[in-house]
Order: C-alpha cells, then sequence, then structure tokens
C-alpha cells in the first residue's frame, strides 16, 4: 500500500504543480503579487472536496460516463483558460491583469479540483481499512513531497533562466500543459463514446513505457502517451497552436495600439 | 453574446449525443465485476475490431480504479456502483488492466482474438 500510495499521489500532484510553478513564474517575471495562487489552492481544494463526495452521483450521469463528461469539460476549461492568460500576457496592458489573474486562479481551481478528487476518493476508501491507513498515509505524505519538491524545482529552474528565455520557456511549458489537457479530455470523451475511436498512431511502448518513471514524468510534464490515437495528437497540437496563436494575437493587438495610453504590467507595478 | 452561442452549442450537443446513441446500441455489452479487490473475470475475451460496452461492477465498498496502460483507459468506480467504460476497436492481442487503487490484487486481461 505504501509504494502503491506513494505513486499514485505523486502523479496526481505532477500535473497541477507543474501549472502552478509555470503561473507563478509568469507572476515573479511580471512583478505582480503571487496572492493569487493561495486564493486558487483554497478553491482548488474545496472543487476537490465536492467533486470527490458527489463522484458516485456524477458517475451515474449521461448513462455512466459523467465522470468523463465533467473530467474533460474541466480540462477543455483548462486548455480555454491557458489560451485567454496568454493573450492577455502577450498585450502587457496592465488594464488585464485581473483578467490574467482570474484566468489562473481558475484554471488551477479547475486543475486542482480534478486531481485533488481522485487522491480524496482513494484516501477516503482506504480510511475504512484500519490496518491500510499508516502505510497509506505516509506514502501520500512522501507522494505529495516528492511533487510539491519538483514543483519548487522546476520554479527555481525556470527562473535561473536569463528573462527573454524565461518567458519563452514558460509559453511553452504553458503550450505543452494546454496540449496535454486537450488530448486528455479528447481521450476521456472517447472512452465515454461521445466521440468516435480513431486509429493508433505509433507504439513507443517498448521505448518508454508508461508505467516506467521516465513515463510517468514525461506523462506529467508532456502528456506522454505511448500509443496516441489520431483524434488525441490533433487536439494535442490544437492544444499547443491554441496558445502560441492566442499570444501572438495579444503582442499584435498591443502592438497595432501602441500610441494609446496603454501601460505595460511591469511599469505600474514596479513603480 | 451567450444567446449568440446557445444555438451552436445546442446542436453541437444533440449532434453528439445521437452520435453516442447510435455507438451504444452498436456496442456489444460485457460485465466485469470488482469483488475483495479483485477482477471477475480476470480475463474478458473479446472479438477484434470491435467496440464494446464495458460495464464494471463495483461490488466492494471501497472505491477502485480501473486503469490500463495499453487500453489507454482510466476511471474510478466509488464504492457499490457501476461505471460504463467503452473500449476497442482493437487488434489482436493481449491488453492488461488493473486496479489503481489495490494493484496487488487486482490484475485482469482483455483478449482479443481474430
Amino acid at each position: 500500500m505504501f509504494l502503491n500510495s506513494v505513486v499514485l499521489i505523486l502523479q496526481e500532484i505532477l500535473e497541477a504543480a507543474l501549472l502552478v510553478s509555470v503561473l507563478l513564474v509568469f507572476t515573479r517575471v511580471n512583478g505582480m503579487r503571487a496572492g493569487w495562487v493561495l486564493l486558487g489552492l483554497a478553491a482548488g481544494c474545496v472543487g476537490a472536496l465536492i467533486f470527490s463526495l458527489n463522484m458516485a452521483t456524477i458517475s451515474e450521469w449521461f448513462d455512466y460516463v459523467g465522470q468523463e463528461v465533467v473530467n474533460a469539460s474541466l480540462q477543455y476549461a483548462i486548455t480555454l483558460l491557458l489560451a485567454l492568460f496568454a493573450f492577455c500576457y502577450g498585450t502587457g496592458r496592465a488594464r488585464l491583469k485581473s483578467w490574467m489573474l482570474t484566468c489562473m486562479i481558475l484554471s488551477v481551481t479547475f486543475s486542482l479540483s480534478r486531481e485533488g478528487a481522485e487522491i480524496f476518493i482513494y484516501i477516503e476508501g482506504v480510511l475504512s481499512q484500519p490496518p491500510h491507513i499508516r502505510p497509506t498515509l505516509t506514502g501520500a505524505g512522501i507522494g505529495a513531497g516528492i511533487g510539491v519538491s519538483v514543483g519548487v524545482l522546476l520554479y527555481y529552474g525556470l527562473l535561473w533562466f536569463p528573462r527573454r528565455w524565461v518567458t519563452f520557456c514558460c509559453l511553452l511549458l504553458l503550450a505543452t500543459v494546454a496540449g496535454n489537457m486537450s488530448s486528455q479530455g479528447t481521450l476521456l470523451l472517447t472512452q465515454a463514446d461521445w466521440l468516435p475511436p480513431t486509429a493508433t498512431l505509433w507504439d513507443t511502448g517498448t521505448a518508454i513505457a508508461e508505467n516506467s518513471i521516465p513515463g510517468h514524468l514525461l506523462y506529467a510534464l508532456i502528456g506522454y502517451e505511448a500509443t496516441p490515437s489520431l483524434l488525441q495528437a490533433l487536439a494535442y497540437a490544437a492544444g499547443i497552436l491554441l496558445i502560441l496563436v492566442s499570444h501572438w494575437l495579444g503582442r499584435r493587438r498591443a502592438a497595432g495600439t501602441i500610441s494609446h495610453h496603454s501601460t505595460p504590467i511591469t511599469q505600474t507595478e514596479q513603480s | 453574446m451567450t444567446e449568440l452561442l446557445k444555438k451552436p452549442i445546442l446542436i453541437l450537443l444533440v449532434a453528439l449525443s445521437t452520435l453516442g446513441a447510435e455507438r451504444v446500441l452498436a456496442a456489444p455489452l460485457v460485465e466485469l465485476r470488482i469483488k475483495d479487490h479483485l477482477f471477475f473475470p480476470e480475463t474478458l475475451e473479446i472479438p477484434a475490431d470491435t467496440k464494446i460496452k464495458l460495464l464494471v461492477i463495483n461490488e466492494d465498498p471501497t472505491p477502485e480504479e480501473f486503469e490500463s496502460y495499453e487500453l489507454n483507459r482510466e476511471k474510478v468506480i466509488p464504492g457499490n456502483r457501476k461505471a460504463v467504460i467503452f473500449i476497442g476497436p482493437l487488434a489482436p492481442g493481449e491488453y492488461p488492466f488493473f486496479g489503481e487503487f489495490y494493484p496487488k490484487t487486482a490484475q485482469g486481461k482483455v483478449v482479443v482474438s481474430p
């Protein structure tokens, strides 16, 4: 139970930790206050609790595929929120700062609600079996600790880059998170039979098995899938493009209206 | 804005749901039970190139997570509840699955015959 618990919790935490770290780097680089993250984390925990307590009912929606539909909706919503964030960030307007904050808070809330619900359900099930409680909770603590540590390492690792590169790396990471989310959402809708099954594109399972440590890490980082379907790959590419195009549109808009009385975020915050 | 979006979203949802409904009728139903953190039957035999509607019945009071890397499937099944998972169409071969919450005992596989 111990090792299983470590792996299970770590898996769930990594995905959310990546998103939180990247968004925090954006916050730091732009001299914004990081207080929003507490709100996002708190709302995410509440969301996870509500989701997990109602999981039995939600699972029976839409002829027993409610879980897939709700999870996929949250994942698509995260993709759209990150796109809106990238757009606002691209414009560099202080006026859009509240939009950026809203996007960051909501995307962390949704991400944590999904991942956290699974953790709560797992732990709640174990609590009814006294001999398993101790090893499971210890394992969960260690798993969460490793997950958070990876997030912290990533945060400082990214900040170590020169400023120009930090933004670029964060944007790319954000794009892969969005691609991962829309790919996973698409997979879930296929599992629910709301989307048709499509051909498997390739099988890299022998090179990097999904249940190996590099497999798990790559899954959390870039949504690695050994046998992706055509629809999943398209959704992944669409998610990445959406972020990059949104950012580009934001920048173009800013360049087009540069003469207006707008101030870049950095200046207002630092003054 | 919301009024403007309502119609296309509604049409999309109706289109998606009819797409789903057609497929439910087409997919054969296969039952899988979870009892004492074990799968019954342990081996599911299904035909090749056919989409299957897998009905997983969790008879344990504890939740379980059906997971398979080979099938690309993952789903939490709350205690004493049922869940539907669509799998396939698959090429002939073996596709292991397991219960992520109790992997020591909860192991099984889908065998696809040509």
